[in-house]
């Protein structure tokens, strides 16, 4: 169940991270070990059984935009890492890579 | 006795019978916190001028009459991921280290409705991962009983505060254990509530389907206090139930209390004083009047293996929301799949990218079937063996933690190793169950804890049997 280097590479794109040559390696081990333990799942014999899930929700409130508290609002804005005025800011969605990741 | 080693009872009534003011409590507190804190690190931050303002405010309201509710003008903390209005919350993570929290969780809107005091925030493994508060962004905590051993995890801050009178109680969050583990660990009660009892608004989320909030405290008495104070359905939260309240409804002995000792949990490797402490507890519990019954709950020992699936598939989701872009740590002048990357990977600790790789694995095409699935249908016949236990039993034992608090650093390189602690909790959160820690005996002069798990929704009967085994150890 080993996984390779660059299956934990791609895992790390999935969510959205990075990890160094060390982290890499140390992720590749950790994750077997564990993966490892959970195997043991394989072996019960679930044929015909549901998976587990929450109820059903039936009822559902109206479509109508609620009024924010202020103060919310504020610190909501305080929290961005950049601001123009009200606007949150971003980096371009279609701006070329610096690094190479498209 | 100093005000701050009261109980919350104790407090209340003595407050009632104006023997001692909010003020004097929470000033108490504040002190010992000033004392304190720089040994344990239980605290990130405290609220003087805040909690002392509270303090007088209550105490005036008290003078007329006014008293809001049962916790009003009690001092008391909570963990870091916990929305306060205002106030600094970093999830114990450097990616939210100068965050600030948009509004009030549910559970604060209700303590502060109440009256009660916030001394400030706890700490805790990052995004609550993690069984020895050793992976916070802030430092671990230490055990007041052995500074040199971990309060045990993720709710360290809050275990230790209680054991070292910080506070009279506090509030921390239980996904695989979070509560009961650093309760046993640190000789404190902890409590977890059924899923669905507790509003999860205002939790920073890690795993939706099985986090609760719940209090720590010095007594069965005082959780229950806690317990009421901030229960109920919510509309914000649409996973919690419309079951009938919590209302504490105390017994005089076990009599006619049938106790499951479950027989593959008991199988399991645990230190021998452990075992010793929690077997000594069974037969307290028994002079008490219950019938201890051995009995089957199969599938425990592939509980904590669904646990590992489940909750870090669902962390790999709840943490997909820290990238950078709306608020928290953002790496700047990089493209955007860099941003996210770098804000990430350097937002994040080592425990925390290992679980959302692991979830990332296990919810991806190819292997979604093999483990994530799987292990939700696992969740059922757990869920279902729980269920058939109850038609024997009342409540199941075993000991919360399988050793007692480690040294520092003793786990941190074996991630396997700091999962098995969470043997004995992970059950009663995948079941969604009732689940309590309380103080029992020691080992390597160390506290123990004693778990106690009951029916979904309760949670009445199974303090009534804690309370009884916590009385008759005095």
């Amino acid at each position: 169940m080993a996984l390779s280097r660059d299956e934990v590479k791609q895992l790390a794109d999935l969510a959205r991270t990075e990890l160094s040559e060390e982290e890499l390696t140390a992720a590749e081990h950790d994750l077997d070990k564990i993966l490892g333990y959970v195997e043991r799942l394989q072996k019960v014999d679930t044929a015909g059984v549901e998976p587990s899930a929450m109820p059903a929700r039936t009822e559902w409130r109206e479509d109508t935009a609620l009024p924010c508290d202020e103060m919310a609002r504020e610190i909501i804005l305080t929290n961005f890492p950049a601001r123009s005025g009200d606007l949150l800011k971003t980096p371009g969605v279609f701006e070329k890579p610096k690094g190479g990741k498209a | 006795m100093k005000p701050n080693q009261l109980t919350i009872a104790q407090a209340r009534s003595k407050m009632d019978a104006g023997e001692i003011t909010s003020e004097e409590l929470t000033k108490a507190c504040l002190e010992e916190i000033e004392n304190l804190n720089p040994a344990l690190n239980a605290f990130l931050e405290s609220y003087a001028d805040g909690a002392l303002q509270a303090a007088r405010l209550a105490d005036e309201r008290r003078g007329k009459g006014d008293r809001l509710g049962v916790l009003d003008g009690i001092p008391l903390a909570l963990k870091d991921n916990l929305m306060d209005q205002g106030r600094k919350v970093t999830g114990g993570s450097r990616i939210l280290e100068n965050h600030v929290a948009a509004y009030d969780g549910t559970v604060v809107r209700k303590l502060k409705e109440q009256g009660a005091v916030i001394l400030g925030r706890t700490n805790m493994d990052e995004f609550a991962m993690g069984s020895s508060t050793e992976f916070s962004a802030y430092g671990p905590t230490k055990n007041p009983h052995d500074l040199d051993r971990v309060p045990g995890g993720s709710s360290g801050g809050s275990a230790a505060a209680t054991a070292a009178d910080l506070c009279l109680g506090a509030l921390g969050s239980d996904t695989g254990g979070s509560i009961r583990q650093p309760a046993a660990m640190c000789g404190v009660v902890g409590l977890k509530p059924s899923y669905g009892r507790v509003s999860r608004y205002g939790l920073m989320a890690m795993a939706s389907s099985l986090d609760q909030i719940g209090p720590f405290a010095k007594t069965v008495e005082d959780a229950a206090l806690v317990l009421q104070a901030i229960q109920g359905a919510d509309p914000n939260d649409q996973t919690t139930s419309d079951e009938k309240s919590f209302v504490p409804s105390w017994r005089e002995n076990l009599s006619g209390v049938r106790i499951g000792l479950p027989r593959q949990a008991w199988g399991q490797g645990m230190h021998a004083q452990v075992r010793e402490a929690v077997m000594q507890a069974v037969k307290a519990m028994e002079k008490q009047g219950a019938k201890i019954v051995e009995v089957d709950l199969p599938y425990a020992d592939e509980a904590l293996a669904a646990y590992y699936v489940i909750m870090p598939c669902e962390v790999s989701a709840n943490l997909a929301r820290y990238d950078g872009m709306r608020y928290g740590l953002r790496e700047k002048g990089l493209a955007l799949f860099e941003t996210y990357a770098r804000s990430r990977a350097h937002g994040f600790g080592p425990e925390a990218r290992r679980r959302i790789l692991l979830g990332t694995y296990a919810l991806s095409r190819g292997y979604y079937d093999a483990y994530y699935l799987q292990a939700k249908r696992v969740q059922t016949l757990i869920k279902r063996a729980y269920v058939q236990a109850f038609d024997q039993v009342d409540a199941l034992l075993t000991p919360t933690a399988p050793n007692p608090a480690f040294r520092l650093g003793e786990k941190t390189e074996d991630p396997l190793a700091m999962y098995l602690e969470d043997v004995f909790t992970v059950g009663a959160n995948v079941a969604g169950l009732p689940a309590v820690s309380v103080p029992c005996g020691t080992a390597d002069k160390m506290p123990v804890g004693l778990h106690l798990i009951g029916r979904a929704f309760g949670e009445a009967p199974l303090l009534a049997v804690a309370r009884v085994y916590e009385e008759s150890m005095k």
